[in-house]
């Protein structure tokens, strides 16, 4: 079974440790991973921006590189949704190669939906001592589902969930949104990070990178060196990144 | 209302600094988000109404002007008077015409959003007819002279202590922050008017092509007062609010309360037919219908028809968490929240109002609790296109953007780009790995830090971890 | 062209047809799409077996008091207690079908005429009663007028058990049945008066009446 690990734009720049982990788990559950040189980008932050002929560009770099794989799978909600609604539902909707997309939406999943739901992964390489609160960025959680694979991953590493209030809401991030409407955006951040202080709990964990660079953004802005705000990817894996 | 969209952001800013607006916004919160919560556990069935809603919506606007005409037709059959107004002006102008033709001197006004739009109280005051609010929030406000920052509850941003002063001024007794005795307050001053009022002005939630019936929904009982005690009626409201049938209004019903403010049922359901009949010994003599366009007809037909659908609940707007932080005057016109992020480009012109379809993260709480699921996120990428195809956003916005779009195609001078950008953000980071500021994005590092780039990229460090080189495609490293 | 004509041509051409008025066919279409009278799903609530149980249930959610009688000659005696119990004067402002009811024996003032703003108390019926949400259905004719049920504080409204449908649609439907189409004015009434206007606390008592009471008859 070949899987096509499509990285993202984030993860590539800012922290590949996430890619390496997602490579590290993939591996170690069997999967033979391919990772396309070539991928940039899902068209999201474009997409979002209303440039549309770019998105679809970018939509078609994607479904040629990872052609061949039998699964491609992200750590991310948002690229992941891109990918299996606007990519089928608006972006080719009424495209002769929408079929192709529909194609590719179905092999493609989010990362802890591939391990729990189609790798039905028994075993986890990492140990979590601890508690740990979860962030459910907004695209993963209302476009395709992702609310219960984490977690069920991060319970089996040993974590004990302790839920914040308003786990579901809206961290302010929304891409290009986050310098657009900086005032509003740091806001939901401070909003966000009061309800992980009032957990009283040390590490923050979730899906996209975005949501845990603005959060972890704003929680050192606010004097808090030492929660840790990390992909449940990294706690779960034993790669390390260097 | 006038239009203050184009000050968005600005205005926006200010709110969030504005502690007394940040406190009663709290409201929404206890109030209409955990309300409309726990109202939905009573109906098993929720998602199922909602699509039939939806779908019955759809199928009107299909034939908007066949429903549009059979109202019409019923309406008349039953004795009231039909009127078109393409414009703001031409429904201000019928309504002073009604008023002058009859001698009218005093009207009483149930809440009419469709009325904020087109000014009309400006409008018959200028006409010398005094204009009295009748809705509590909406009287607030009157004396005020404030417009509403949220379509269903209007002065959700005001305290009672400003209330309590407001009233002080205008009804000369000792002031009280006592909120029963502000209402009692208010129900009586409110009472003279409406059983003196020559015209009663209402909205109307939904109008009905089968009877040829208007109708309001309220707690209050002053769409009541308003509909039944003056000599003329006059309802105004937009063209895309007829439905079908009586049983359509019975599937709506079950929705708008529970979606707006967490009630299973509003207190009132006022379905006003016609004239007062025969021997009837209260009600109007004379009903007047102002069917209002004043830009909807742009949206029929086209890729945004869905936001037609829309039955005013405000549920959008209660889960926005960019309207809980803001409230609803810094979008600047009528309509607040998602739905007015939508409405007034498409109403006012998307240049007077360009930033409220970017004040979203498109978190899609509004399209889950939308009772007519209409698709909002999508509905405001689509007016974000428009803006991307006629070049309406800044500069520096539109460059950024072209040279990501520029290099993402491009592979090679996409992995030259991001290595130099890694190693700067690393370098920039310091010891720390935080980036305090950085200009091009100081709407970010003005409120949070940057957590600094780990210093390579994934594709280099993948590169130098896993030296076989994968077999070449046809499309890669160009 | 007049402002109608333009608004229909608009939506017409916005949607692919010519012309400013819908076709012959196309009126005929939304007649016999409207004649189906399709309903859309009812939730278990407006489909309660036990019709009285459901109906008392909403009514004490929307602050709806309710009293039971054996017979109509009985709803003098219940209201009496009903104004009694809530230290108001026993006078009430009624429709003329309750009028040769027994008021007298009661010690009950009623006056045979419309509501004035200085009535305080009035006793209506009502033309059904919906158990899904506690509702009172009050339809205006000549001997009924809606003035009556809404000026003054205090309503008191009787109720025929056997008029107590399960949801809205079944009480459309009596309507159209007994009555062709609405009157003037068809009135849903749930509960007493409310506003939240002000820092969204809840005040009963806005512009309509401040109580609602019930008597149940058979």
């Amino acid at each position: 079974m070949k899987v096509g690990l499509f990285v993202t734009c984030l993860v590539d720049l800012v922290r590949p440790g996430i890619g390496f982990a997602a490579l590290g788990l993939l591996e170690g559950a069997g999967c033979e991973v391919v990772v396309p040189e070539a991928q940039t980008c899902c068209g999201q932050p474009g997409y979002n921006s209303g440039a549309r002929e770019v998105s679809q560009a970018l939509a078609r770099k994607v479904l040629a590189e990872f052609r061949d794989c039998d699964y491609v799978v992200a750590p991310s909600g948002s690229c992941s949704g891109q990918v299996k609604v606007h990519y089928v539902d608006d972006l080719f909707r009424d495209a002769p190669e929408r079929a192709e997309f529909e194609r590719l939406a179905a092999r493609w999943y989010e990362l802890s939906d591939f391990l729990v739901n189609v790798l039905k992964i028994e075993s986890l390489p990492g140990r979590i001592e601890g508690e740990v609160t979860y962030h459910d960025s907004c695209a993963g959680l209302r476009e395709i589902g992702i609310k219960a694979q984490p977690r069920e991953l991060l319970k089996r590493a040993g974590a004990r969930i302790h839920e914040m209030n308003e786990c579901e809401k809206c961290c302010g991030f929304g891409g290009t949104f986050s310098v657009k409407l900086g005032d509003i955006s740091t806001r939901m951040a401070a909003n966000k990070c009061a309800n992980i202080r009032a957990t009283g709990v040390k590490t923050i964990a979730g899906g996209d990178l975005g949501c845990l660079l603005n959060i972890e953004g704003r929680l050192r802005r606010e004097g808090d060196m030492e929660t840790r705000v990390v992909h449940y990817a990294e706690l779960i894996s034993t790669d390390k990144h260097g | 209302m006038q239009v203050q969209s184009m000050f968005f952001k600005r205005t926006a800013s200010e709110k969030l600094n504005d502690a007394l607006l940040q406190r009663n916004m709290a409201n929404l919160k206890s109030k209409f988000v955990d309300g409309r919560a726990r109202a939905i556990t009573e109906i098993e069935d929720w998602e199922e109404i909602r699509t039939h809603a939806a779908a019955l919506r759809d199928r009107t606007i299909a034939n908007l002007d066949a429903y549009l005409v059979e109202f019409e037709r019923n309406a008349t059959r039953r004795g009231a008077r039909v009127h078109w107004a393409q414009t703001a002006a031409d429904a201000c102008r019928i309504a002073v015409e009604i008023a002058q033709a009859n001698g009218v001197r005093k009207v009483t006004k149930s809440k009419s959003m469709v009325s904020e739009e087109v000014n009309l109280n400006e409008r018959l005051e200028e006409a010398g007819i005094q204009v009295v609010e009748t809705d509590l929030g909406e009287y607030i406000l009157q004396l005020a002279q404030e417009p509403p920052s949220h379509i269903v509850a209007p002065a959700i941003h005001k305290s009672k202590e400003q209330v309590a002063d407001l009233f002080e001024a205008a009804h000369h007794k000792p002031r009280s922050t006592d909120i029963p005795a502000l209402t009692q307050e208010a129900r009586e001053a409110l009472r003279e008017h409406f059983l003196t009022a020559d015209m009663g002005i209402s909205g109307a939630n939904f109008v009905i092509a089968e009877t040829g019936t208007t109708l309001t929904v309220t707690n209050e009982g002053n769409a009541d007062m308003v509909t039944t005690v003056p000599r003329i009626h006059c309802v105004i409201t937009g063209i895309e609010k007829v439905i079908p049938t009586l049983e359509d209004f019975a599937t709506l019903i079950r929705l708008l309360p529970r979606s707006a403010i967490g009630q299973g049922i509003a207190n009132y359901l006022t379905l006003t037919t016609g004239v007062k009949g025969e021997g009837d010994l209260d009600g109007p003599e004379q009903t007047h219908v102002i069917l209002v366009d004043a830009g909807r007809t742009r949206l029929v037909g086209s890729d945004m028809q869905a936001m037609l659908r829309c039955i005013r609940c405000g549920a959008c707007m209660n889960h926005c968490p960019v309207y809980q932080n803001v409230g609803g005057h810094a979008y600047g016109w009528v309509y607040p929240g998602p739905m007015g992020s939508v409405l007034t480009p498409v109403y006012v012109g998307i240049e007077n109002a360009g930033d409220l379809p970017n004040a979203a993260t498109f978190c899609g709480e509004c399209q889950v609790v939308c009772p007519v699921k209409i698709p909002l996120p999508d509905l405001m990428r689509k007016l974000r296109e428009q803006q991307f195809e006629t070049k309406q956003r800044p500069f520096g916005e539109r460059l950024a953007l072209n040279a990501w779009a520029f290099m993402a195609r491009r592979p090679r001078l996409y992995a030259a780009f991001t290595r130099i950008a890694s190693r700067i953000g690393a370098w920039m980071g310091g010891r720390d790995k935080l980036i305090h500021s950085l200009p091009g994005i100081d709407g970010w590092t003005k409120g949070r830090d940057m957590p600094a780039p780990a210093g390579k990229t994934f594709r280099e460090l993948y590169r130098e971890r896993r030296p076989s080189p994968q077999p070449s495609r046809k499309g890669e490293g160009a | 062209m007049s402002a109608r004509d333009n608004i229909l041509g608009r939506i017409r051409k916005a949607q692919g047809r010519s012309g400013t008025e819908p076709t012959a066919a196309e009126l005929a279409q939304v007649r016999a799409d409207i004649a189906r009278r399709a309903p859309g799903p009812i939730p278990a609530i407006g489909r309660a077996s036990d019709l009285q149980r459901q109906f008392t249930h909403a009514c004490d959610r929307v602050g709806t008091s309710h009293g039971e009688v054996a017979s109509l000659e009985d709803v003098p005696a219940e209201a009496r207690r009903y104004l009694d119990a809530n230290a108001l004067e026993p006078r009430l402002v009624g429709w003329h079908e309750l009028a040769g009811l027994d008021w007298t024996s009661a010690g009950i003032a009623l006056e045979d005429r419309p509501a004035r703003g200085s009535d305080r108390a009035s006793v209506t019926t009502c033309f059904c009663a919906i158990a899904e949400t506690g509702t009172l259905l009050l339809l205006s004719s000549p001997a009924t007028p809606k003035a009556t049920a809404l000026l003054p504080e205090t309503h008191v409204c009787v109720a025929s058990k056997s008029r107590l449908v399960p949801n809205m649609e079944a009480a459309f439907a009596l309507l159209r049945a007994e009555r062709g189409e609405p009157p003037r004015a068809t009135w849903f009434v749930s509960g007493p008066s409310r506003t939240a206007d002000i820092e969204q606390t809840l005040v009963i008592g806005a512009h309509g009446p401040y109580r609602v009471h019930v008597i149940l008859v058979p």
